[in-house]
């Protein structure tokens, strides 16, 4: 059985060179386009970044596969072979990163046989560095975390995300099932705008359950294992088995939050990200320009 | 001309420090939880215990002023605003973040003479960012100075709220379609810190754009007014009138057409005043 803890630690090193480009960029004035809606933002800094981790990563292996957010926006397939792959968000919480709002991450997910080695997660502004791999545990900076163990939903805190999707299904679906979740009660519900923090949350314990409907495999697939292997559980939000191209997420402290979470929540549809190219959503409407914030 | 209340600030500073080590203490061993209204209404030993700390070393200073402290409140003291020079403070905004380590955890405390905010200070003591403003003499963020991020287009902003406990499950219902209603605007997006005081600084430094919030408390928003206003920002009620203090809701914007326009879209649900509930 290989031990991919050469390319883990060569993944930690070129997301923390990469990191230099997002914090120096971070309090500038930036152009920024719009991808699928008026909320899906992206920027030079998003394609800068992903080029440079993926010519650093080709340059060392150069049989190595990639999924990147922006590669694929700009019309690549996203295929999960079998092959060593790097499924990559430069950018997580662009939104954020246009306004200073100050969560912001580099999210580096690494595949064999479709099954996730190692996740690393790091939010730039912060300095948080969240990684694990298979079956070692999972780390903040160096240091081991675990989830909460918490088992009883109404002693919850609940992270999520609205996102970009500002049609009318999408939105009354979200809301009500925030609302839902308010009822049951719990202890609260938060957003910090990007996927891969919020789920980093329920890893460290500082939150007992996370669930997202719409982000993508490049969001998740890092802070899906930096969950597990703090103790966490991941599911789709049917409460059926984790799937990272299924555009839906449930991670949690426990099992039994994870099925509560599964109960209220309900998706509206998403296309797979691993759906015919011609139809995928990052990239189907179209880029147009718009000045900066 | 010297300033007659910068000294409280200077000791107020001072004292948001101590209880800043106090709470951060208190996050490296288990915190019992406690219940006020109900299961979801939380306080701690800790909350009491920062509050004593804090009013025990002002009222050594300055025995003449008034105060108005959310565990005291709690415990019976009346929650009305007088003339007299008034210290109102939450010894942890954020409790629920703190008891489940959830990092946004602020101390908050707005200075009130004749019934007007001359400085306040709000310390996010996990992050160590200690926000500061006197009135007239600009905001600042651990000495360095802060402001709004001056955006006047809604359709540009980022847009903070709360989305946590209320005794009438009915208010879930308009908590929700307030928060589709701004979105389908469109806005950037909504987050949610879960500190009041932290999210008014959020919108003082131009990290968001506004926020919103029906159903907080003075001493939720004493600390964060006057750095918000002297960051450049405005501050007005849900309904776009004046703000007011005692009255449990606001709003907080880089710009008075993005207040104004949240004004307009949000629809209000009773809260009560904390100059007149029990």
């Amino acid at each position: 059985m290989s031990d991919w803890t050469d390319c883990l630690n060569f993944g930690l090193k070129v997301t923390k060179e990469a990191s230099e480009i997002v914090l120096s960029a971070f309090h500038r004035q930036k152009e920024v386009k719009l991808k699928s809606s008026p909320a899906d933002l992206v920027t030079e800094t998003d394609q800068r970044v992903e080029r440079v981790l993926i010519s650093a990563i080709r340059d060392k292996y150069p049989l190595h596969r990639f999924i990147g957010e922006e590669s694929v926006a700009a019309g690549e397939r996203v295929v999960l072979t079998d092959e060593p792959t790097w499924i990559i968000d430069p950018i997580d919480g662009t939104v954020n990163f246009v306004h200073r709002f100050p969560f912001v991450a580099i999210s580096i997910a690494f595949a064999v046989n479709k099954q996730t080695e190692f996740g690393i997660v790091y939010s730039v502004v912060e300095d948080k560095m969240f990684h694990a791999q298979r079956g070692r545990g999972s780390f903040l900076n160096g240091e081991r975390q675990t989830a909460s163990g918490q088992t009883d939903i109404n002693r919850c805190v609940v992270v999520t995300e609205i996102g970009s999707e500002r049609d009318d299904l999408a939105l009354s679906t979200m809301t009500s099932n925030i609302f839902r979740l308010l009822k049951l009660p719990v202890h609260g519900v938060r957003a910090l705008g990007t996927a891969a923090v919020d789920m980093c949350q329920v890893a460290t314990g500082g939150a007992d359950g996370y669930y997202h409907i719409g982000m993508h495999c490049w969001d998740i697939a890092a802070s899906a294992l930096i969950v597990t292997e703090a103790g966490g559980v991941v599911m789709d939000t049917d409460g059926s088995s984790f799937d990272m191209m299924s555009r839906k997420v449930i991670a949690a402290s426990s099992s039994a939050v994870a099925v509560s979470i599964s109960q209220v929540v309900q998706a509206f549809p998403c296309r797979r990200d691993d759906e015919d190219p011609a139809r995928c959503v990052c990239g189907a409407a179209g880029v147009t320009a718009v000045n900066g914030v | 001309m010297s300033d007659p209340w910068q000294e409280c600030m200077d000791h107020g500073v001072e004292i948001t420090k101590e209880a800043g080590k106090m709470i951060r203490a208190a996050l490296q061993k288990d915190i019992a939880v406690m219940q006020k209204s109900s299961p979801v209404d939380l306080v701690t030993e800790t909350d009491q215990k920062v509050e004593q700390l804090i009013i025990s070393s002002i009222r050594d200073k300055f025995p003449t002023h008034s105060f108005i402290g959310e565990e005291s409140v709690a415990a019976g003291a009346p929650s009305i605003l007088t003339d007299n020079p008034t210290w109102i403070i939450d010894p942890i905004d954020g409790t629920t973040n703190f008891v489940h380590r959830f990092p946004f955890v602020s101390v908050s405390i707005g200075f009130t003479v004749k019934k007007e905010i001359e400085f306040g200070i709000v310390y996010s003591c996990i992050e160590d960012k200690m926000y500061t403003a006197r009135k007239g003499k600009g905001a600042f963020c651990n000495g360095a100075p802060i402001k709004v991020s001056g955006q006047q287009d809604i359709s540009q902003s980022m847009v903070l709220t709360g989305m946590g406990f209320k005794k009438d499950p009915e208010q879930f219902k308009t908590i929700l379609a307030n928060v589709k209603t701004i979105l389908t605007i469109p806005v950037h997006g909504i987050r949610s810190s879960g500190s009041a005081a932290v999210n008014m600084c959020l919108v003082a430094c131009g990290s968001a754009d506004a926020y919103y919030h029906m159903g907080i408390h003075c001493w939720d928003m004493a600390g964060g007014a006057v750095i918000v206003t002297e960051a450049g920002g405005v501050i007005m009620d849900i309904s776009g009138g004046a703000f007011d203090l005692m009255s449990r809701r606001l709003i907080v914007a880089s710009s008075r057409a993005i207040a104004e326009r949240i004004a307009k879209e949000i629809t209000e649900f009773p809260v009560g005043r904390d100059d007149t509930d029990g």
